[in-house]
């Protein structure tokens, strides 16, 4: 609990993870409470009132207050749901890639020799893959869909794990405590379990959140291609897709489903700059001390502190 | 030396810039298609890009007005029939192909093997799958023979292109197309561009503009902005929203019914009253009005176009009535049941968000709608394939032939391509139509499959689509309501 706390002072301090902490926060928030927070059915139309501007433009009211899409339906509450779509796939992609990705590396790294080697060679082949090929494969065998599209995307996304972990999983297999571990007789699943699993919780929480806006973008852009979600179902990069035919008359329809994928993916990488260098006593060691100089007049490390910040000494 | 060359880059990039800004020259213009020919060869492929660039080079037999009637092309008259599966066209004199090649009696008897020959394969033979045969009278007359009486064969005969019998033997025809027609082919920069030029021994006149080049954009967004930048003359499916906005705009009423074909034997729709409920259940006057501010018309109750031989103007399009279309699908019990929608994006004008807002309306009546947005060659195989029929299909039918036939063998014959029914009693209508010489008994029958086909709810009519075509400020022409895009009927002005 202490120790919590303690983080959260430390995050206060850093500015651009507290906004991106809060980001995260709003995004997550708006989407579990979407059906309360959305003024709309996403999906109820009207072609009669279709591409009305958002409220502050000239014909623009306050009844849509980001305007309505080619069908009439209402771009805020479709942004609102679609924040659900967008972050169930990419945490289901974060976990399904990351659990196969783990699994891999660390069998890999644990066993070394051939098995290494054929599963290394495996990322590699995998990894050299064009990746939208293979999507555009799997989706024209088996159809288009939510499923279809989390599946995909752990298939393609999940090398980056194994790599990680294995190198991490190599270096720790090496240290005097695993040896002593062995020497006393604890199995390989208990080496695992006890002595190498929590070397690889700061590194993959880190790499998962990297991931996860990684997931986001390619979510958009394969249903920007129309072989992600599906309608009536919305999502941000679906949004895109069908918004920009209208682009010239309609500049509603395009920019705020991207900007929620902006906002979102600029929020993650806020928090998970600062969570790579919390999660790494080494890092952590090195802002300590930039955090000291800066407090100790004099000394050449404050000096350049107060230059960089635009500050006269 | 670093920043000369940056400089030196930086020219060549604006002199690029302004070299494609800048309007094509005099007399030479640029058209936008929506997708790249898939081959020039005019006989093997139903491809409407291919169609757009070849209607220019090669002619057929009969040719239409602007206004759509038939008139004789490389005929000299209209046809005179011999006998009930017998043709006979006298051919214009002293036409010669791009090539030099002769057009006469043999060339239109190796036009008629190639295109009928089960070896090609071709996909047009929905337009002429009667046809048997031709035979050479004398070197200005040919019989063309069909395997019943076919009262539409001429109109099958201005789907026909004529193609030099020499080299199509020889010549790499889907490559370097030669015709008859007013351009002739130059070249063919494969995903970048076609270019054609005047033909100036034209039979008809040379035309006016000499030089047609050809690019290929799919995206209408990207079709409109390279119309206003002025690298386009003529673009083709501007959106209705852009009408205004565009230097030059003409729409006319075009050959395409857009229609949904449910699957009449499928577990929820094998009912007529969901069938009418889905019906009933669709704003289309909404539709029109939003979706293609006025730039289409409603269907009169049957997916046929209203200018085309055997429509039945007695039928009335279906009402939008939402209080009866949930009181049908309560009395069906088929509240909640799943219906699948399949439809495509592009290929005709807002195809997707005519599915979508159609899903949503039926959504509004107590279904569960499933709308499948598929790949245009999937699309293709759930459209024409031999697997199960989807509930719904969404296709924009296109009657080149002007007469009900096409629209009643492709759509409600049971054996038809695209027929999601299987109803015996309406197939032995059509087959007997198709066969009935006496005009007036002719659309009699026509008259009675719509009426049944109305009844029954076999489908789902939308709308008759307008062609709207963007142009840029130099060019006049009115569009041609086949929707040919003949550039010889263009003109540029400076």
């Amino acid at each position: 609990m202490a120790r919590g706390a303690h983080f959260f002072d430390e995050l206060v301090r850093d500015k651009a993870a507290m906004l991106g902490l809060i980001g995260i926060v709003t995004v997550v928030a708006v989407a579990i409470f979407a059906p309360l927070i959305a003024p709309y059915d996403p999906a109820a139309q009207d072609v009669l009132a279709r591409l009305k501007p958002p409220a502050w433009a000239a014909r623009g009211s306050v009844e849509h207050l980001l305007g309505t899409d080619h069908l009439g339906r209402d771009v805020l509450s479709r942004l609102i749901y679609g924040s659900r779509i967008t972050l169930m796939i990419a945490s289901a992609v974060a976990l399904f890639a990351g659990a196969l990705g783990v699994t891999i590396g660390l069998v890999s790294g644990y066993l070394g020799g051939r098995a290494d080697s054929l599963l290394m060679r495996l990322v590699d082949i995998q990894v050299s893959f064009p990746g939208i090929l293979l999507i555009l494969l799997i989706v024209s065998v088996v159809g288009p869909g939510v499923t279809t599209l989390v599946v995909v995307l752990a298939i393609t996304n999940w090398m980056i794990y194994a790599r990680v972990v294995r190198a991490i999983v190599l270096q720790s297999r090496q240290s005097a405590y695993v040896e002593a571990a062995e020497v006393v007789g604890c199995g390989p699943v208990r080496v695992i379990w006890r002595h190498i699993l929590p070397n690889l919780v700061a590194p993959l929480l880190t790499l998962a959140i990297l991931e996860f806006t990684n997931i986001v973008l390619a979510e958009a852009a394969v249903s920007f291609l129309g072989l992600g979600v599906q309608p009536p179902a919305t999502s941000w990069g679906l949004d895109v897709a069908s918004g920009r035919d209208y682009v010239f008359i309609a500049w509603w329809l395009v920019t705020f489903p991207g900007l929620c994928i902006v906002f979102t993916v600029l929020s993650i990488n806020l928090f998970a700059g600062w969570l790579r260098v919390t999660g790494d006593p080494q890092e952590r060691d090195k802002r300590f001390a930039r955090g000291v100089a800066r407090r100790r007049p004099g000394t050449r490390a404050a000096r350049a502190a107060r230059a960089a910040e635009g500050a006269k000494p | 030396m670093v920043r000369l060359s940056r400089l030196g880059l930086w020219g060549a990039l604006a002199a690029g810039v302004l070299a494609t800004a800048l309007p094509a020259q005099a007399q030479e213009i640029t058209v936008a298609i929506g997708s790249e020919p898939s081959t020039l060869d005019p006989q093997l492929r139903d491809d409407g890009g291919e169609r757009q660039v070849n209607d220019n080079i090669y002619e057929t037999l009969m040719a239409r007005t602007a206004d759509g009637e038939l008139v004789p092309g490389l005929a000299a008259q209209a046809p005179t029939q011999v006998d009930e599966t017998t043709w006979e066209f006298e051919l214009r004199d002293g036409i010669t192909f791009h090539n030099g090649e002769p057009f006469d009696a043999d060339a239109v008897v190796a036009s008629v093997a190639r295109i009928i020959d089960p070896a090609n394969n071709s996909e047009q033979m929905g337009y002429l799958n009667t046809i048997t045969g031709a035979e050479k009278v004398d070197d200005d007359t040919v019989r063309i023979t069909t395997s019943g009486p076919d009262p539409i064969l001429p109109s099958r005969m201005y789907w026909m292109k004529m193609i030099p019998p020499a080299y199509a033997e020889s010549g790499d025809i889907g490559a370097a197309p030669v015709g008859t027609g007013p351009y002739k082919f130059v070249e063919w920069d494969r995903g970048n561009q076609i270019v054609l030029e005047a033909n100036e021994d034209y039979w008809d006149g040379a035309p006016e503009i000499k030089k047609i080049t050809y690019r290929f954009v799919g995206e209408a967004g990207t079709r409109l902005s390279g119309l206003m930048a002025g690298e386009f003359d003529v673009i083709t499916n501007l959106l209705p929203e852009f009408v205004p906005t565009v230097p030059n705009a003409a729409a006319v009423d075009g050959l395409e019914t857009s229609v949904l074909i449910l699957g009449t034997d499928n577990e929820v729709l094998k009912d007529p009253k969901v069938r009418e409920a889905l019906n009933l259940a669709v704003n289309r006057d909404a539709m029109v009005e939003g979706l293609f501010q006025g730039h289409a018309t409603v269907a009169g109750g049957h997916h046929i176009n209203p200018r085309a031989f055997g429509y039945n103007d007695t039928l009335e399009p279906y009402a939008y009535d939402v209080e009866r279309a949930r009181a049908l699908i309560a009395e069906a019990g088929a509240e909640g049941k799943t219906v699948r929608i399949v439809g495509e994006n592009g290929r005709w004008l807002k195809s997707r968000e005519q599915v979508e807002a159609i899903a949503a309306y039926w959504a509004e009546i107590g279904l569960d709608v499933e709308i499948e947005i598929q790949e245009f060659s999937q699309y293709l195989d759930s459209l024409m394939g031999d697997g199960p029929r989807p509930d719904a299909i969404f296709v924009a039918n296109s009657n080149e032939l002007m007469d009900a036939d096409r629209e009643s063998s492709f759509i409600y014959h049971k054996d038809g391509a695209a027929s999601s029914n299987s109803d015996a009693e309406m197939a032995e209508m059509i087959d007997q139509a198709r066969v009935t010489t006496d005009t007036a008994a002719r659309e009699k029958l026509y008259h009675d499959v719509f009426q049944k086909g109305r009844e029954l709810s076999y489908t789902v009519p939308l709308f008759n689509l307008q062609d709207i075509y963007g142009m840029s400020e130099r060019i006049d022409w009115q569009p041609r309501s086949d929707a040919k895009l003949m550039v010889k009927e263009m003109s540029v002005s400076n």
